[in-house]
């Protein structure tokens, strides 16, 4: 908890004297646009809140892949990450909350597609119900850094972190439904998009947001929290590994 | 109980491109450190120092070998080993740059598990300790080498560690920081702490090791309490001086102790000396033939290291 409080702290003051992170939080109202626009255009007010909701999930998404996913490689780059590793703290935790704090970040983009379709399209998201949506975006950022912490690790093996978050970033909006939901997509789709929890994320997000009530509520957003945890233990897994291999190398540090 | 025991550690560096070389940055080095010592590890640049303190570190695997910090081996009992180790690593990168010094400290204080209160008044102290209180809240990128190292030293000792790493520790701070930081690996020593201290300023060694252990090319040479080295050190001079006329350099070569007398380009000529007080001769004698560009220097450490190898009768 120590180390998870240590990362939350450490990110916090690195964005405030660097807010780089924060460029997702500029794109995601021009995304709520671009989509408010193509549904007003082919007549579709029901799927008005899925088209707000898309640039949230993006955002996230984004904020855990190219942000979050390479916080190891900036350490390591920056000589930090020897240093990190000789201390007595479980570096996966440190990311853990390095990550949640940029994940907090993401979520203000809740608000701000909020303010998009309030004041630029004159709809209002239906907050009928508050409790599920707070939960279903709060869990929603805690499974993204799980699965942020497997990136970061795998990340910083690669040579070229960063092309790699760009390829990832637009197979897994489309797998996780960010866009359309998953039950559209061809049917041998369907079952690797039901293993990612974003999948399950943003059908429930877009069901928080309409006013029909949220069916087997719990049991969906115990998908999400499951396989977030399932992705957390995978990174801590694939980062134990990764570390042994590269004090194996030599190659913690950066030539 | 030995702080630092090191057996017969190699360690191999595989080439990373096919066009790379395999280097063999140690080779089958033993030594050991009792609690409480300050120990030197010199040596020229590439002699593997750096890389034997990051196995002690826990952050390289040795190829071969064992090593042990308080009885804790580095490879199999990583978790025993991190709390009681603090590392200082020399360079300008190792912190967040965009974070103030204090800042830094404190994200160091809760990864070595203290509370955010004591990890706050270890801060300070430190910062006050190293002379960074009145830059505590700049940030690190507006920060002076010598001030960056400075740093890394307070943060090395954040975790207030048994054992400490320091690797060329000195590096960018000015003659006066320097000795300020000797006199604080002194009291490091007398708090009951150990000391490991990469460098290869063999004055630094001198000054503040119990003993020093040599490397060169990953295998050691010898390990010498200090004042050998001072004797080495000196013993040979040398003494590089323009203008003075060929006859004079003719008598200083006949002086007793000289060892060459050679002319050097862009320097001049270049007198080097191997015994204990024939410096002094020498400088008398170009003084009174009226020199006045007359500079003395130290050996280099390769210097050093041939005559003590030299007067061993050992092979490298
Ligand atoms: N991560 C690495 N990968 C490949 N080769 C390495 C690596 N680290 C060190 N080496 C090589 O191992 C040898 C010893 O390097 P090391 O850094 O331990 O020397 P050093 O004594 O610390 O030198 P310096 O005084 O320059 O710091 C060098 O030839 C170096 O190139
Ligand atoms: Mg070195």
């Amino acid at each position: 908890m120590r180390a998870f409080r240590a990362g939350f702290a450490l990110e916090l003051w690195i964005i405030r004297s660097n807010p780089d992170a924060l460029m997702p939080l500029f794109t995601a109202p021009l995304f709520a646009i671009i989509f408010m626009a193509i549904v007003r255009q082919s007549g579709r007010p029901d799927l008005e809140s899925d088209a707000l909701m898309a640039p949230v999930l993006m955002t996230l998404l984004w904020v855990a892949l190219q942000h979050a996913g390479t916080l190891m490689v900036g350490d390591r780059w920056q000589a930090l990450l020897e240093p990190i590793i000789a201390s007595p703290t479980s570096l996966a935790s440190v990311l853990l909350g390095r990550i949640m704090s940029l994940m907090c970040f993401g979520l203000l983009s809740f608000f701000e597609v909020w303010a998009v379709g309030k004041l630029v399209f004159g709809v209002s998201i239906p907050f009928e119900h508050p409790v599920e949506l707070f939960l279903t975006l709060v869990c929603t950022a805690l499974a993204m850094a799980g699965l942020a912490v497997t990136f970061s690790a795998l990340l910083v093996m690669t040579r070229n972190a960063y092309t790699f978050t760009n390829s990832t970033s637009f197979p897994l909006y489309l797998l996780g439904g960010v866009f359309v939901p998953v039950a559209i997509l061809p049917d041998w789709i369907q079952p690797v998009s039901s293993i990612l929890f974003v999948s399950w994320s943003s059908d429930l997000l877009r069901a928080s947001v309409n006013e029909a009530p949220v069916e087997s509520f719990w049991p969906r957003l115990g998908m999400v929290l499951l396989l977030g945890t399932a992705s957390f233990a995978i990174g801590r897994v694939v980062l134990h590994y990764v570390l042994r291999r590269m004090r194996a190398s030599g190659e913690l540090a950066a030539a | 109980m030995e702080a630092v025991e090191v057996e017969e550690i190699t360690r191999v560096f595989e080439p990373r491109r096919r066009s790379g070389t395999r280097v063999v940055a140690l080779d089958e080095v033993s030594l050991t450190v009792p609690t409480g010592e300050i120990h030197g590890l010199l040596g020229p640049n590439g002699a593997g120092k750096t890389t034997l303190v990051k196995i002690l570190s826990t952050v390289l695997l040795p190829t071969s070998g064992k090593a042990r910090v308080l009885g804790h081996d580095v490879v199999d009992e990583t978790e025993a080993v991190r709390p009681l180790i603090g590392i200082v690593f020399g360079g300008e990168r190792g912190l967040y740059w965009r974070l103030s010094g204090r800042q830094n400290l404190e994200y160091w204080g809760a990864l070595y598990k203290l509370s955010s209160r004591e990890a706050k008044e270890r801060a300070q102290q430190l910062l006050e300790r190293v002379g960074m209180a009145d830059k505590a809240d700049e940030r690190v990128e507006e920060y002076s080498r010598g001030m960056k190292q400075r740093l890394h030293l307070a943060r090395g000792l954040m975790g207030d560690g048994k054992v400490l790493f320091l690797d060329e520790p000195t590096t960018g701070m000015d003659p006066l920081a320097a000795r300020e930081f000797r006199a604080l690996i002194g009291e490091l020593r007398d708090e009951g702490r150990t000391i490991l201290l990469a460098t290869h300023d063999m004055v630094e060694a001198e000054m503040v090791c119990d003993r020093v252990t040599l490397i060169d090319r990953g295998k050691v040479i010898a390990t010498e309490s200090p004042r050998t080295l001072g004797q080495v050190l000196s013993r040979f001079q040398r003494i590089d001086v323009e203008g003075v006329p060929l006859v004079v350099l003719d008598e200083i070569r006949a002086i007793r102790g000289v060892a060459s007398v050679t002319a050097v380009d862009g320097v001049g000529t270049r007198i080097e000396v191997d015994e204990e007080g024939a410096t002094q001769l020498v400088l008398e004698r170009l003084v009174s033939a009226g020199a006045t560009s007359v500079r003395t220097s130290l050996p280099s450490l390769e210097e050093v290291y041939v005559q003590l190898i030299g007067e061993r009768g050992m092979e490298i």
